[in-house]
């Protein structure tokens, strides 16, 4: 058992890491269609990602959407998750599971759903309409970070600053944020990876203008095969693991204490 | 402590609580003078805690007023009723020091810092907490913990101060510690305080009065030992304090009171008078098991005399506690303190229980 375990978890680790690693040594090909093994190394690619001025705004396009997407979620998850712990709701299993609903249905279903409603509000290829498209998807992950630090303490902390003489919003900014602000930050930093990282949506959803990463490696796979898109893939991949780095430090990072005066 | 406020006089009028069909507070009506120690007791679900929650501010009732002070606050927020709060787990912040937990009431009612300072030191004092404002709230024990806890919820010298099982969680030796501590608190701090405990002792040793909470309402309310010596009803009888039942079977007058058949061929005396036209239907007997003695010499005097066999004997607390069978149906319980006994039984002995005919009490049944 000491030697077999462990060695299953590398297995099960090499089988789910491997294949979005391939396209690390793929970035560094010196032909000029994607090939693996490459037969010789170079590192022109990087250097074509940046003179191919698509790459550089998409890659803002990203920034611009996930960003805001991840505020959005913030905002909403947080009082839904506020809602359904604290709220008293009547039916608050039923709405725990709709609100986490998003995130099992397939995205190009929710991209058939947004698609006409967008037109119709004449918001597809704009920003905007993306951004309110991501956010349903990035707004689950918000909702379940937050419940669970909702729920590691109890109610009457609140209570007890309501009797201290705190009101609703002093008693969120003094007793309840600090308690869930760990789970805010790490469902914040999911929800920019959810759209980051989205493809169908972006598909449905964005224009040329306001095309994101992942929609222009589709495109150009589509189009060029290029070693460009998995040099992009790569620093898509480093990035993505840097917030999931983080996101793990947070987690196991202990409530800040307060300093005593 | 500064003598600002010295207690409000809590008047709860007509006050009731339903959930759809379920009435959890039956319209009740409560006076609690400024400055008294009050205690609710009753089993969990009686609604104690819903009597404790509409004054808090938590829970807002189906009717009826809820006067601090002579000002109704039922439609006041929590936040501004300046009531003071003491929860069962002591709910004290995880994120703040001590004296940042103590200081928060104040820092809420804008208290410039340096007064803030004075206030909570001069706290941290009362609770015997000097030097450990530093401390973070997970470094101190249960007791500690709950002292912090009764220090910010008195340090902003609310009129009234409610407790909810504060001493639940801590164990018995500590408890009994802590029940000392929170009396000479009380006196200090001079708020009228309404504690919420299940534990009769507790309530005992606490309070000025008690009052008895039973399916939604207030049974009976009277000082300690006006309950136990004479309880308003059977549930009152047995839930404050241990109490030797017995349904009554038929009631005839006597010489000088009245005989009362409990059944088994067996007859209590008693000195009290049943209800006009009572049949026994509705009362019971209650002998306490203290008033009854084991074979006392003087049992000739003592008005009931009853013959038994001793099931089992055991120690408790100073305590001999006996049950003893009188009859197929009939078991007694005897309390005595060791040193006074005569005579110390052993299971299986034959023994002669007697008490006087006042101490055979009469109570409605619940």
């Amino acid at each position: 058992m000491r030697v077999a375990l462990p060695s299953f978890t590398a297995l099960a680790l090499v089988y789910l890491v491997l294949p979005s690693l391939i396209i690390v040594p793929m970035s560094f090909s010196n032909q000029l269609y994607l090939t693996f093994p490459p037969p010789g190394w170079s590192t022109q690619w990087y250097g074509a990602m940046q003179t191919d001025l698509s790459w550089p705004q998409a890659a803002a396009n990203s920034f611009l959407i996930g960003v805001p997407t991840a505020l959005l979620s913030v905002a909403l998850g947080t009082l839904a998750a506020l809602a359904v712990v604290r709220g008293r709701l009547r039916f608050a299993a039923a709405a725990s599971a709709l609100l986490v609903a998003p995130m099992l249905l397939p995205h190009v279903i929710i991209a058939i759903g947004l698609y006409p409603v967008m037109l119709d509000l004449g918001l597809l290829r704009g920003y905007l309409g993306v951004i309110i498209g991501h956010t349903v998807v990035a707004m689950p992950l918000v909702f379940i970070t937050v419940a669970a630090a909702l729920r590691t303490y109890s109610e009457s902390l609140e209570l007890a600053a309501m009797t201290c003489g705190a009101g609703p919003w002093s008693a969120f900014r003094h007793i309840t944020f600090p308690m869930i602000r760990m789970g805010v930050v790490v469902g914040g930093l999911l929800a920019f990876a959810t759209s980051f990282d989205e493809l169908m949506l972006s598909l449905f959803l964005t224009g040329p203008g306001t095309r994101t990463l992942p929609r222009l490696i589709w495109e150009q796979m589509n189009a060029y095969l290029t070693p460009t898109i998995a040099a992009v893939a790569t620093l898509i991949l480093g990035f993505s693991l840097l917030l999931l780095a983080v996101v793990a430090v947070l987690q196991r990072a202990r409530p800040v204490e307060s300093q005593a005066p | 402590m500064s003598g600002a406020s010295r207690g409000a006089h809590l008047a709860i009028q007509g006050l009731y609580k339903r959930y759809g069909d379920v009435q959890a507070l039956a319209p009740t009506d409560l006076d609690v003078a400024q400055g008294e120690f009050f205690a609710l007791i009753g089993p969990s679900g009686s609604g104690k805690s819903t009597l404790l929650g509409s004054i808090a501010g938590f829970v807002p009732p189906s009717g009826g007023r809820i006067l601090v002070g002579g000002v109704d606050v039922v439609s006041v927020p929590p936040y501004r009723r300046n009531i003071g709060m003491v929860f069962q787990n002591y709910a004290l912040f995880p994120h703040m020091v001590v004296f940042d937990n103590i200081a928060f009431p104040l820092r809420m009612r804008k208290v410039a810092e340096t007064e803030i300072r004075t206030r909570v030191e001069r706290m941290l004092a009362v609770v015997r907490l000097e030097g450990m404002g530093a401390r973070r709230t997970s470094q101190l024990s249960g007791g500690q913990q709950q002292r912090v806890a009764l220090a910010r919820a008195a340090v902003y010298d609310p009129p009234l101060l409610l407790m909810d099982e504060p001493l639940g969680a801590l164990d018995k030796n500590l408890r009994e510690e802590m029940q000392d501590e929170i009396k000479q608190f009380h006196r200090q701090i001079g708020a009228t305080v309404l504690y919420v405990t299940h534990d009769q002792d507790e309530a005992a040793r606490l309070s000025d009065r008690i009052a008895i909470v039973n399916h939604g309402r207030i049974v009976q309310v009277g000082a300690p030992r006006e309950l136990y010596e004479a309880p308003c009803n059977s549930f009152v009888a047995s839930f404050l304090g241990e109490a030797n039942l017995f349904p009554i079977q038929s009631v005839a007058p006597a010489v000088d009171g009245t005989t009362l058949e409990i059944g088994g061929g067996m007859r209590l005396a008693t000195t009290r008078k049943p209800p006009e036209a009572a049949t026994g239907a509705g009362i019971m007997a209650c002998v306490r098991p203290e008033a009854i003695g084991l074979n006392h010499r003087t049992s000739a005097a003592a008005g009931n005399t009853v013959e038994g066999i001793v099931d089992d004997a055991v120690y408790t607390a100073g305590m001999l506690r006996y049950r003893v069978r009188v009859s197929d149906s009939i078991q007694l319980t005897v309390r005595q303190p060791p040193g006074h006994a005569a005579h110390h039984a052993i299971p299986g002995e034959r023994v002669v229980l007697s008490w006087r005919a006042e101490d055979t009490l009469l109570v409605p049944r619940e």
